[in-house]
Order: C-alpha cells, then structure tokens, then sequence
C-alpha cells in the first residue's frame, strides 16, 4: 500500500469548543482537566461569577448589558437576548473554525436560549457544528422540560449532529447509591469523552482514517439526533469488552437502536499492539446489532500512547429523518457565501438579521427563536417550513404520522418480550428476536 | 469392551431436564435401561439462571431414572448448549523433528495443540476439538497418518468453543449433587450421533435440534463436522408469541401449541376456531385457527431464515447429499417438516434414535434424542479409549480438565 505522509498541522481541522451556560462550563471544565488537545476551548455564560470559576482559558460573556452579570434566570429569552448582544464576540472566536463543538444543559435559561442561535453562527460561518446537550431531569418540571424540547428541537434544525445526555438516565452511569457529585461528575464524564474522541477522530488521521468529510457524509439525511457509544478496555478480552462497553453507552441505548439506523460509523483506536483477529472478532459482534442494510463506515487508528488500551467509537443516528426537516436543515450552509443564497426564506431574514447584529427588528422571527414559555414548541418550526415550501406540507404530514407510527412501535417493544423478559436478548441485524415475530412483521392479531 | 457398561446422558434443557440410563453391550449395541425426566426450570436458551432451582430439577430427573433402570447414576455425561457456543474451521501443523522419519502417535496431540492456538475471547474455553481430515506432506485425505513417512503433519478441526463461566454454571449444579461429570458434550453434536448412520455423515447432512430455548444445528459432510452453531430461538419462543398475540397465559399456550398448534397456513376453513374450554379463573376463549397458525408460521419460518443465513456463511449447503434432519422436542409441532423443507429446498425428515433397543417410547421420541446421543458419544469415546496411549492421556487430561474447573 502506498500511502503519501499526511501533513499534520496545516490541514488538520480547526476545532473550537464551545461550553454554554452553567451545565456547559461544567461539562468544559472536565475537558480541560482531563486534557483536550488540538482545540480551543470558549465558556459562555450569562452569570459572570460562574464564569470566572470555570477553568477555560477562553472565557465570553453574554449579555454584558441584557443581564449585567447575572444569570438569565432560567428565561430562555434572556439567554437568546444575552447571546445576540455577544454575537461579535462569538463570531470572532468562531472564526476558522472547522468544527464547532457545543455543550450546554438545556432547560435553563442560558443554555436552552443561546446554544441555537451560537449554532446558527458557527453554521453561517462555515463550521460544522455538533452539540452535546444534557435534557433537565422529569421532576424538574414541565416548564424546564418544554423549554429543553423547544430548544432541542431548534437545535436539531441547526446542528450537523446533536448528541443528547437525558439526566434521568445519570442513575444507569452510576451506582444509585452513589453520591450525588460524583453522579454529575460522571454525567460530564460521559460527554466530554464524547467530546474529546470526536476531536480525535477527525484530528488524527489513521490506517483507515475518518475525516470531517467521512463524519458529515455518514451522518447526513439523518436525523440529527445522535447515537454515541464509546468503550475502552485494556483486558485480556478488550476487543469483546471495549464493545459491549461502548454498546452499553448510556447515549447508544444498550445497542437495541442501532438496528434501525441506516449508516454506522464505527472507529477502532489502539496500541500497536492491536491484532486483525481482534479487529474481526470485534466487528462480527458489531455486526449482529445492525441490520444487513446497514452502511458501515469504519476506521482504524493506531497510536502508541494508547498502549494496551482498544478503544471503540460507535456514531450513529436514529433512523433517517422527515425530508421536510432535512429541507429545513441547510446542509449545504457550510460553505458561507453560496451557503446564504440557498438559505431557506425564513433562513435568509435571519442572516441578514445577523450581519447587523444588535438590531432590535426581529419581529418575522426566524428558526433559533428564544423560547418563549407560553407558546408551544413545534408550532415556532413548522409554520417556518410550510411557509418555505408549502408543497410539501401533505409528505410531511405522513412523515409525521410515521414518524409518530414507530414511537408507538418503539414504546411497545420492551414490554412485550414476555417470558424473556429478564434473559438476555437475542439480537440478530439489529432485532431483539424475542419481540413475537408477528409484532415485529406489524401483523393485526384479532 | 470386554464388560457391559452403564452411562448415563443428562441434558438440561429450557423446558425439560432428561436424563438416559442405558447399557453399552459388548456386542456395539445400547440399551436403554430408563429415561428420567422433570420439568425445567431455572434455564433459559439453554443456559442456567438459578443454580438452586434448576440443581433440584436435575436431581428429580436422576432420581427419575434412577428408579426406572434400576441403577445408581454416580456420573453423567452433560450436554451444554446456549447461544454462546461458537465455532470454527483451523487447520493445526506440527513440523516432525529432523530425527524422527515417521508420524507417530503422539504428534496427534501436538498437531490438535496447534490448530487450538487459534484466537477465541478469552474468557472462553474449548468443547471440542473434532478432527476433520489429515494431509501428511500437503497430500491430503490421509485416513490415518499414524506410521506414515513424512516430514510434516497438518490436521484441520472443527473447533467448538463456549464461555467457560457458562458452562461451569452447568458443570456446578452437578457437583453440588455429587455428581461426577464424565465429559460435556455440545448437544447438538451428540444428537448427531443418535441420529446420523455413517453413511449420511459422508454424503453430507443436517442437524437442526429444535429445543425449548435454542436451535442448535450441526453440519457433516465427507464425514466429518463442518459447522456447528446455535440461535437462541427455539419452542418457548413460539409459545411465548402465542401468549402475547392471543392473551392466553403461558401454560394454556403451551398446550394450544401441541394440541392444536400448525406451522401450515392457508388450509384452513375460514372462520375455524379452536375452543379453550372454562376453567376457574380462566374464560374459555374461541382462537381463530388461521390466527394461531399464522402466527406460529411467522415464527417458525423466521427462525428457519435465520438458520439458513448462518448455514449459507459455512458454504455447505451445496455439499448435502442426505438432507436435513429435524430433532428436539418442537421438532414434533405440526408442519414443521414443509416449512423446512421449503426455506432450506432439501429433502427433510423428522428422526428418531437409531440403533438403539429398550425402552421404545424413549428412543421413537424427538425429545430424547439429544441425551441418547450423550449415551452413543459416550459409547464412541469409550471404544477410542479402551486402547492406545493416546486414550489414556486424553482421559487423564479431562480429569485434570475437570479437577481445575472446580
């Protein structure tokens, strides 16, 4: 094999990683305690007392005069105002990149009103952009969680990926005895290794690399709501091992979802150490959770600073999204000056909004809306794209109606595996064998 | 055999423990002295989930068939199955030393030790290691390389590997009983003993051993195994279906599935029902039969799918002279033989023991076909045994074998 030497610095991707609001800072802070090279690391927040204990070397503050230093008060409009008002700054520190790293708890003020319109930046300028968000807890109330839904579905309009952390799942990531520190602890544990093993894959290159290019064509058409599962083992087992940890990611849904993604991306790092016959056993196991249609994109990476360890990076998404969100989605945006010509109508007020940052007329509100508590969610979107391409409102009806068919179907399964309830499933391509076969074929029984 | 010896063939499925005393006599035939059998429970696919429950479920089938031959079982030969049994093909060489000029009958073990350097997880161990062919000097189809000239002999084996700590779970419920345990044996090979004659072995066949959690199959051609495998589907799956689909409890499933229950769709009257009479605490239902049929196909047939996925990997499909043959308890469901033979476009029978005397309900049964096969596998490795050094130190290494896994 001939391979030409890759020059490191000059094209390696410029990464810039961006925590929002409080949960984001702590999220950050884990990152740089625990070491993130190649990228720059930026905390935002409106409350300039918490910002100044974060650790980031970088450090914006929002809404120097919207909120005076204080924190926007669990109002996600005072977020979205704090963040407008900063928008220079964060254009500036965006600026070149390519890859833009979010991570924010949503349901808060700050976190829930910026981090879309800080998306929509990093977008316009060219960046592809991945948010890591953290969904409040259920007994945090209603409010906080519409306001998460409402932003996470902004979000997914505007992110290339989002990688979602429900909080009331933190009891499968640690022991329910355990404290309450280390629970969160382990929650920004989980995200910054997402974080940073994403960084690695696209910085570093490998036997068989994965690229941004790699990354951004595996996970488009998709819906942006992202599966990650990351494992790593230096066992006598580690191939066997670092999978079914990586499966077990509290993002990748114990492997049951993957069997309705379309395209996997699949990446092994190890040592030099690392074995074809590891490999091959590795990916066999991996290949009885997805189904045979299913496309896989893999990469293989040594690296001597690993040493013993196998490390095992899942990226997926759930299945392929509506085609009226994906038209909302301006993929092609990534390229800034042909990017805002394609813009979507609603898209295109909004970028002329943004070059004159600090207008106040933003009254055709466009997608990276500041939520508003009283008025429901999903209304502020499609009213976006209808009025965008109004021939498409009957598609995207069925696409609803399938889209809410399979909720019903997914809801279903774990309850109905009857006596195998408590065994270990038998997944094949991806389905738990054990669901009835007619319930799984969709078969009416009278 | 100079004596008549008596061996015992435990297996503990999902749904039945069955246990096979029988006499291997002088003359190269088995008689079933008696079969032991109780109800299952603490396994699922196969494999055990309570110790305790299932340790009682075995003593109750041993003192089964205890009472019904008339012997006392000190030790058993125990089939193991579950979905975590894996195999492959690898072709073991041993390079003779410069002095030595012809193979001798040590350099068996050394050419098995090599094919078993073969990468399997770790926390994994062998079952077995089955012999296929022998090529001395790249000359192949050596029947016996013993005495041979040569410089180099390589051996190909079927190598069926499973996780230890599974199969200790197994092996512990029958040492807490006191059991001595003679060799485990993977089921769905030695229900390949019961069944297959020499004859089918070389032109090629199938066994698929549909139990009550798994399918094991087998595959022989030119008399040796090919392939080997199991799916952690098999008859409970089709009564749990039945149970979730019609809303009838388990127990009435099960028995809707035996009774009544067919992997044929489309012959039926339309508007035919079965009727489940009233019981205390259960009112009687009428299950339409196309329904209970339809769904019991849609099950079967999936499984029947997924097998042959798995056989078309091993690329021996071609090389079946004799067919599929068809055992275990859910071989017995009602059509099953057309949808097999329809998805696997072979000729496919339903088996039964062969030669074999005694007890007739025992041997015409597919349920038992399994634990007689324990019985025939036993008989085999003894004849190996009863000669030869090499027999000896195979025997001396499983007790070590079985010492350490205490």
């Amino acid at each position: 094999m001939i391979r030409l030497t890759r020059p490191s610095s000059s094209t390696a991707p410029v990464i810039k990683i961006l925590g929002i609001g409080g949960a984001g800072a702590n999220t950050l802070d884990r990152l740089v305690l625990d070491g993130i090279e190649g990228a720059s690391v930026i905390a935002l927040n409106t409350d300039v007392q918490a910002l100044n204990g974060c650790v980031a070397p970088q450090k914006i503050h929002l809404g120097k005069t919207t909120t005076r230093g204080l924190g926007s008060g669990g109002d996600p409009e005072i977020g979205y105002e704090a963040a407008e008002e900063a928008g220079d700054e964060i254009k500036a520190a965006i600026e070149g990149a390519d890859m833009v790293f979010l991570s924010a708890g949503l349901g808060g003020g700050t976190g829930s009103g910026a981090t879309p319109l800080i998306a929509h930046m990093a977008r316009t300028a060219g960046a592809m952009v991945i948010a890591f968000v953290t969904l409040p807890f259920a007994f945090e109330g209603k409010r906080r969680l519409t306001q998460a839904a409402q932003s996470l579905a902004q979000l997914e309009g505007q992110a290339d990926l989002v990688v979602c952390f429900e909080n009331d799942r933190m009891c499968e990531v640690v022991a329910p005895s355990a404290g309450v520190q280390q629970a969160f602890v382990a929650t920004d544990q989980t995200l910054s290794q997402a974080i940073r093993t994403i960084a690695t894959l696209v910085r570093h290159g490998g036997i068989i690399n994965i690229g941004l290019d790699e990354l951004a064509s595996a996970l488009r058409r998709q819906h942006p709501r992202c599966l990650f599962g990351y494992g790593e083992s230096d066992g006598a087992n580690r191939a066997h091992e670092a999978l079914q940890r990586a499966l077990k990611s509290p993002l990748l849904e114990k492997g049951r979802m993957l069997g309705e993604s379309r395209s996997v991306l699949v990446h092994v790092a190890g040592g030099p150490d690392l074995t074809v016959s590891e490999l091959t056993v590795l990916m066999e196991e991996f290949n009885r959770h997805i189904s045979d249609s299913t496309r896989i994109d893999f990469g293989i990476a040594t690296d001597a600073k690993l040493g013993r360890r196998l490390c095992v990076t899942i990226i997926s998404s759930t299945a392929a999204a509506e085609p009226a969100a994906a038209a909302a989605r301006p993929v092609i945006a990534r390229t800034p000056a042909p990017g805002e010509a394609v813009f979507t109508a609603a898209h295109a007020g909004e970028a002329e909004e943004e070059s004159e940052a600090g207008d106040a007329a933003r009254e055709p509100e466009p997608m990276p809306q500041p939520v508003t508590k009283a008025t429901p969610a999903p209304m502020q979107i499609a009213p976006a794209i209808t009025a965008h391409k109004p021939k498409d409102s009957p598609s995207q009806k069925t696409a609803a109606a399938k889209k809410e068919e399979k909720a019903e179907q997914m809801q279903l399964e774990p309850a109905n595996r009857g006596r195998f309830e408590k065994s270990e499933p038998t997944i094949v391509d991806g389905q738990d064998l054990d669901v009835p076969t007619f319930l799984r074929k969709n078969l009416k029984v009278k | 055999m100079a004596r008549d010896k008596i061996v015992v063939g435990l297996e503990v499925g999902t749904s039945k423990v069955c246990a096979v005393a029988a006499e291997l006599k002088s003359d190269g035939t088995i008689q079933i002295l008696g079969v032991g059998e109780a109800p299952s429970r603490g396994v699922r696919k196969g494999e055990i989930v309570d110790i305790d429950n299932c340790g009682k479920c075995i003593r109750e089938a041993l003192a089964d068939a205890e009472e019904k031959s008339d012997v006392m079982i000190k030790n058993v030969y125990l089939g193991i199955t579950g979905a975590h049994v894996q195999s492959f093909n690898n072709r073991g060489s041993f390079t003779l030393p410069e002095e030595q000029e012809k193979v001798g009958e040590d350099d068996f073990a050394r050419v098995q030790e090599a094919a078993r350097k073969a990468p399997i997880p770790s926390q994994n161990m062998f079952l077995h290691t089955i012999l296929q062919t022998y090529h001395v000097d790249g000359q192949d189809g050596i029947l016996n390389p013993i005495g041979m000239h040569g410089r180099k002999l390589e051996a190909d084996f079927h190598i069926i590997h499973g996780v230890a700590n599974r199969i200790k779970n197994n092996i512990q419920c029958l040492i807490d009983l006191d059991i001595e345990i003679e060799d485990i044996v993977f089921t769905p090979y030695a229900a390949a003993q019961a069944i297959l004659d020499q004859t089918q072995k070389n032109t090629g066949a199938i066994v698929v051993d549909i139990g009550g959690g798994t399918t094991g199959y087998i595959v022989y051609t030119g008399g040796a195994v090919k392939q080997s495998g199991v799916v952690g589907i098999g008859g409970d799956h089709i009564t749990n279906d039945l149970s979730l689909g019609l809303r009838i409890p388990m127990g009435k499933a099960e028995k809707l599935k035996i009774e009544e229950g067919s992997c044929i769709v489309g012959n039926c009257v339309p508007g035919e029902v079965v009727a489940l009479k009233d019981e205390p605490g259960f009112a009687g239902r009428e299950i339409e039969r196309e329904m209970l049929n339809t769904i019991i196909n849609l099950r079967v047939r999936e499984t029947f799918e997924l097998l042959k996925r798995e056989l078309d990997k091993g690329r021996y499909l071609d090389y079946i002279g004799s067919g599929m043959v068809l055992t275990g308890g859910s071989s017995s469901l009602h059509g099953i033989q057309q949808v097999a033979e329809e998805i696997f476009q072979m000729p496919v029978q339903l088996c039964r023991a062969q030669n074999v005397s005694g007890v007739t309900s025992a041997f015409e049964n597919p349920q038992y076909s399994t634990a007689i096969g324990l019985v025939k596998y036993a008989q085999a490795t003894l004849e190996d045994e009863s000669g030869g050094l090499l027999g000896w130190l195979k025997r001396l290494f499983s007790i070590i074998f079985l010492f350490f896994l205490r």
